[in-house]
């Protein structure tokens, strides 16, 4: 009963966490996700928008700061920068993983992306989509000026699917990772038992077991 | 251009990681507070402490601005205390328990929410409140526990008051809580479903490319076997599922 009431005094009395707190730890979590996934997860548009927004602000705040040649405000321009760097490296770090994986498997991901309903959260980023569009344009009309078009006609397709096995190379959905529960709930393994899943407990799981609840935000890898 | 790492966090960025948790400072010289892109940071007042992000205390204290006061989980007898527990024999095969969570922001996730909305977002390492600021827990080891003391070690050796057997017990505990983990590895199996409560951030690390690769060679060689497994069970309901699995342990031990 006593943590009862502390939870709900600690639920009234603690000051909301500002948005961009909230924002350093989804777009943290962003990266996480991306980087221990063996797939793409949904391109999370309004966030990178609103820390890309913030990132421009925060170089002009540190330009007029280094115009003004206050010798005082020295030291607060280098953690300024310092923290500025870090945010950065962040978003680079979480984009280049993402252009991994589209490089990795890009008929996958074109097919996903074009297939997808226009309700669901887009996978790719119109930028990103753009570039798979382009850079397979270029691979494939690359391939058959140096050796496809050598061959019979029925084998220059490069995403044949017929013949029973896929050309299409997919992500091994299947892949062991490790994640942190952050909100209770159940998850079913056909054919092996459910996994009760507790706030707090750290599992390691197959993808495809926690796949839907990573993008609901009730568990996050690690 | 495309990122050549493996998945999975790497300790580096491990490392990284644990900049960003809170830690308590005492400022030697006054700073107002700064418009950080991650949220205002809190006006440093001598003689009052502070809690800022380790990367930024660090900062300060390469430039002797500030102390950073370590946490209370990193101090002998607290550390003491958690190497009984990890050492006794009754708890063999499990870590201790990691600090008690908040309550959550929220209990349910809306289902039209968009991946990482704001609104149901919930707080964790290392972005939860107090795991290493002064305030922390005393009888329990952050996720970040190994990184923060290894930098604050390092960093900050004179802001503790005895250094070096701090330093001697986090190697102890690191050393014990290893030879569990490498213990556990025997539960391995290709269905995965390992449990790992109370495991550290940079522990994780440096067993992931093992367990990730024992799982995954295991569920290759099993594929075939899980398969039929799964027919089985689609045919004659869910009770052969489990007399099934027994059968696999049996062949999984000899591997």
């Amino acid at each position: 009963m006593d943590a009862d009431i502390s939870d709900i005094l600690a639920s009234v009395s603690a000051p909301p966490i500002p948005k961009r707190a909230l924002d350093l730890q989804a777009l943290t979590r962003a990266w996480i996700n991306e980087r221990s996934s063996p797939e793409l997860l949904p391109y999370p548009t309004e966030l990178i928008e609103r820390s890309t927004q913030g990132v421009k602000s925060q170089i002009e705040v540190i330009e007029e700061m280094t115009g003004a040649m206050d010798p005082t405000s020295n030291f607060k321009l280098v953690i300024l920068q310092t923290e500025l760097e870090r945010v950065k490296f962040l978003l680079r770090s979480f984009l280049r993983a993402r252009i991994a994986k589209i490089d990795k498997h890009p008929l996958h991901y074109h097919s996903v992306a074009t297939s997808a309903d226009l309700g669901d959260q887009p996978i790719l980023s119109r930028l990103e989509s753009q570039y798979l569009v382009s850079h397979q344009a270029l691979l494939s009309s690359h391939y058959n000026a140096s050796f496809l078009s050598l061959f019979p006609t029925q084998l220059q397709r490069l995403d044949d699917a017929t013949g029973g096995d896929s050309m299409i190379d997919k992500p091994d959905e299947d892949t062991a990772v490790f994640c942190r529960v952050l909100r209770d709930g159940y998850v079913s393994r056909p054919p092996d038992d459910d996994i009760e899943l507790k706030r707090g407990d750290v599992w390691v799981l197959r993808w495809t077991t926690i796949r839907e609840k990573v993008r609901s935000g009730d568990v996050e890898l690690i | 251009m495309a990122l050549l790492l493996p998945p999975g966090l790497t300790p580096n960025e491990v490392g990284f990681l644990c900049e960003m948790e809170l830690v308590t400072v005492i400022p030697r010289q006054r700073l107002d507070s700064l418009e950080l892109l991650g949220g205002p940071t809190q006006a440093l007042k001598p003689p009052f402490p502070a809690q800022l992000p380790l990367w930024l205390a660090l900062l300060l204290k390469r430039q002797k601005r500030a102390n950073i006061s370590p946490p209370p989980w990193l101090s002998v007898p607290a550390l003491e205390q958690i190497l009984d527990f990890e050492t006794d024999n009754n708890f063999a095969g499990v870590f201790s328990p990691s600090p008690d969570l908040p309550a959550p922001r929220s209990t349910v996730s809306m289902p039209e929410d968009p991946y990482l909305s704001n609104h149901t977002l919930e707080m964790s390492a290392p972005f939860l409140k107090d795991s290493s600021t002064s305030r922390a827990q005393e009888n329990a080891l952050p996720y970040h526990w190994l990184e923060l003391s290894h930098l604050l070690l390092t960093h900050a050796a004179d802001d503790f008051d005895d250094p070096d057997s701090v330093r001697r017990l986090v190697r102890d505990l690191r050393e014990v809580r290893m030879s569990k983990l490498r213990k556990g590895f025997k539960v391995l199996e290709s269905s995965a479903g390992v449990k790992m409560n109370g495991v550290g951030g940079m522990e994780i690390a440096e067993v992931r490319g093992f367990v990730g690769g024992v799982v995954d060679g295991l569920r290759r060689i099993n594929r075939s076997r899980e398969e039929a497994r799964r027919e089985q069970m689609d045919e004659g309901g869910v009770g052969y599922g489990s007399s099934g699995r027994y059968a696999d342990d049996d062949d999984e031990m000899e591997l």
